[in-house]
């Protein structure tokens, strides 16, 4: 029960992050693949924002004097995690305006359809 | 003394700056891309002999590293960012005529955002910023695949997208985990104190790097994305993506391996990788119908025998190996640039469309003999003196392995010179010659085309001053102490 309670955060960062490949790998349709890159995102985001989380912590500011630099979060990866979220809306929308256009060439979404590409 | 940082201020503020620039007049917005990359050059050709003699490094925020991100300037990366303005500023001239129709507007801003995104890459210290600048060069090239709009190009953006965003993604996870170890980004401290921890444990973040890099380098079995976007890209794009996009991932793959892991372990693999990249782009683009794709093919060949000089770990390797990656860009970004004409004047990709070529535009089919016979490696073109310098390396390892190894990688040249040979055959000498008019290319495309020529022929005859920074890129790339105290002090 330890073990759950100090990894739980990893587990289910993992977690989501398998779910998100899984999905990628193994869907066809590729608003479904979208969605799966966007569970994929969610988990790194997870996964970071654990590395630097305490359990009941504080934000790191020396306002108080009392300020105890154990229970401080670390800040860096909450900048890190608000960068990768921008980044990731970007290529999400960047990947369903591609879908649109792909349905109005194809009448489909179903990529084992779409093969004029091949090597 | 210019501070490095304007080389990427200025493009990233000007490419923004398009749209508002645009409310004034329509007709600016082309020249601004130019602009911005004349600037870059000037700054990376004046910069090159002073990091030559001590890397610049200029910390963001006044902070001193590792605390804050910081920016590289050494040999590697002022050669790069001066390569990726080049070949930019080329391209951006070629572009002024051949891009008429779609959202003109965003094309500049889209190409002046991913070549920001290139100099980012190969100038900044700090690993999340890499991350960041790579993604920045990924977007913009997802999106300049599918600039015209067709259905090739939106199924192969498609593609490339699902397995950049992939990547990236792995990428991410293997800096969260570096992170996680050494709660720093800085690569400089990383690289210090990657011997604190236990080899099982950097195993992998150092895996997840090297193959979330690996798909934007297009390194076998990671290239399954790259004919496709390569060829359906407008030819401007393919020029810039296999010219520099490709590149860019190669440089952060070895910065990765050489500079932060230290990992010599990990070469012979990355010899192998080379060598099966080089002969499995080298056998398919034998066996292509369209030349878009046949060049794409070849541009997966060539970073093949990149990789394979570069894991020579040698000093030798390594100055050949930038040197091919500098030949190649060279080289690919002019056969590019001449089939783009050569596809307008034809509306076709097929290689037996081509017939007459020599005859209707004789100035651009001479550039393709040029930058196929240099791709190929014959002489006086740039492509023999960095063929020559990967083979002698190889042969000055004094293994059994790398000379079998060698006999494999000339094979590969073989195949290139057989196709390539090929295509040049159907230009000049195939089909009827008789009732064809001479329909040039216009001015705008053929003044990059001329001074890739020149360039081609004149770093071929003389490459004397381009291995001279080469080898102290590489004494940069291979030692490693010497970048930790640069930027730590």
């Amino acid at each position: 029960m330890n073990f759950l309670n100090s990894y739980i955060y990893y587990i289910g960062a993992f977690g989501l992050i398998f779910i998100g490949l899984y999905i990628v790998l193994v869907k066809r349709n590729l608003i479904k693949v979208i969605i799966g890159l966007s569970i994929l995102d969610t988990g790194i985001n997870l996964f970071l924002i654990s590395i630097g989380y305490i359990s009941k912590g504080t934000a790191p500011i020396f306002e108080k004097v009392e300020a105890k630099l154990a229970r401080m979060v670390d800040p860096v990866p909450q900048a890190l995690v608000l960068t990768a979220i921008v980044i990731g809306v970007a290529v999400l929308a960047l990947a369903l305006s591609l879908a649109i256009r792909l349905y109005h060439h194809y009448d489909t979404l179903n990529l084992r359809k779409i093969k004029d590409q091949r090597w | 003394m210019v501070n490095p940082v304007l080389l990427i201020a200025v493009p990233l503020g000007l490419s923004f700056a398009i749209p508002l620039l645009g409310l004034v007049s329509k007709r600016i917005e082309k020249y601004v891309p130019i602009a911005a990359l004349i600037f870059n050059l000037v700054v990376s050709a004046l910069l090159i002999p002073e990091v030559i003699k001590q890397p610049i490094n200029v910390f963001i925020g006044g902070f001193p590293p590792p605390f804050c991100i910081n920016l590289v300037a050494g040999p590697v990366g002022v050669l790069f960012s001066a390569l990726i303005a080049l070949v930019g500023l080329l391209v951006s001239i070629y572009a002024l005529d051949y891009i008429r129709e779609g959202a003109k507007e965003l094309y500049h801003v889209l190409y002046l955002l991913l070549l920001t995104g290139a100099t980012g890459v190969v100038l900044t210290g700090d690993i999340f910023n890499l991350f960041v600048f790579f993604e920045i060069l990924c977007i913009s090239s997802y999106a300049l695949v599918a600039y015209l709009g067709d259905k090739a190009g939106i199924e192969s953006a498609v593609k490339y997208l699902i397995q950049g965003a992939v990547g990236s993604s792995l990428m991410l996870i293997g800096v969260g985990l570096l992170y996680g170890l050494f709660g720093t980004l800085n690569m400089a401290d990383i690289a210090s104190n990657i011997d604190s921890v236990s080899s099982i444990s950097i195993f992998v973040p150092m895996v997840l790097l090297i193959t979330g890099l690996g798909v934007e380098a297009a390194i076998f079995p990671l290239n399954a994305w790259l004919p496709d976007a390569h060829s359906s890209a407008p030819s401007s794009i393919s020029a810039i993506l296999s010219g520099i996009a490709i590149k860019v991932g190669i440089y952060a793959v070895a910065r990765v391996i050489f500079t932060i892991f230290g990992a010599s372990s990990i070469l012979q693999f990355l010899v192998f990788l080379g060598l099966l990249t080089l002969l499995v782009g080298e056998v398919s683009a034998f066996s292509q119908n369209n030349i878009k794709r046949l060049l794409a093919y070849s541009s997966i060949g060539q970073i093949g025998l990149i990789v394979f000089a570069l894991g020579m770990g040698i000093s030798y390797g390594v100055v050949g190996g930038l040197f091919q990656l500098i030949s190649h860009a060279l080289s690919k970004a002019l056969l590019f640039l001449a089939v783009g004409y050569m596809i307008y004047r034809t509306g076709s990709m097929d290689i037996s469309s081509l017939e007459g070529m020599g005859k209707r535009m004789p100035i651009t089919s001479l550039a393709f003999t040029i930058g196929a016979f240099s791709l190929v490696g014959m002489p006086p073109f740039i492509g023999f003196p960095s063929k020559f310098l990967i083979i002698r390396a190889a042969l000055f390892k004094e293994e059994i392995m790398f000379t079998v190894l060698v006999a494999f990688v000339l094979l590969g040249t073989v195949i290139e010179g057989t196709y390539f040979f090929r295509v040049v055959q159907v230009l000049y000498f195939k089909g009827d010659h008789t009732n064809l008019q001479r329909e040039e290319a216009p001015v705008p495309a053929l003044i990059p085309i001329f001074i890739l020529m020149v360039l081609i022929i004149v770093v071929g005859v003389y490459p004397k001053p381009v291995t001279n920074i080469l080898n102290s890129a590489s004494s940069e790339l291979l030692n490693r102490i010497e970048y930790i105290r640069s930027v730590l002090g």
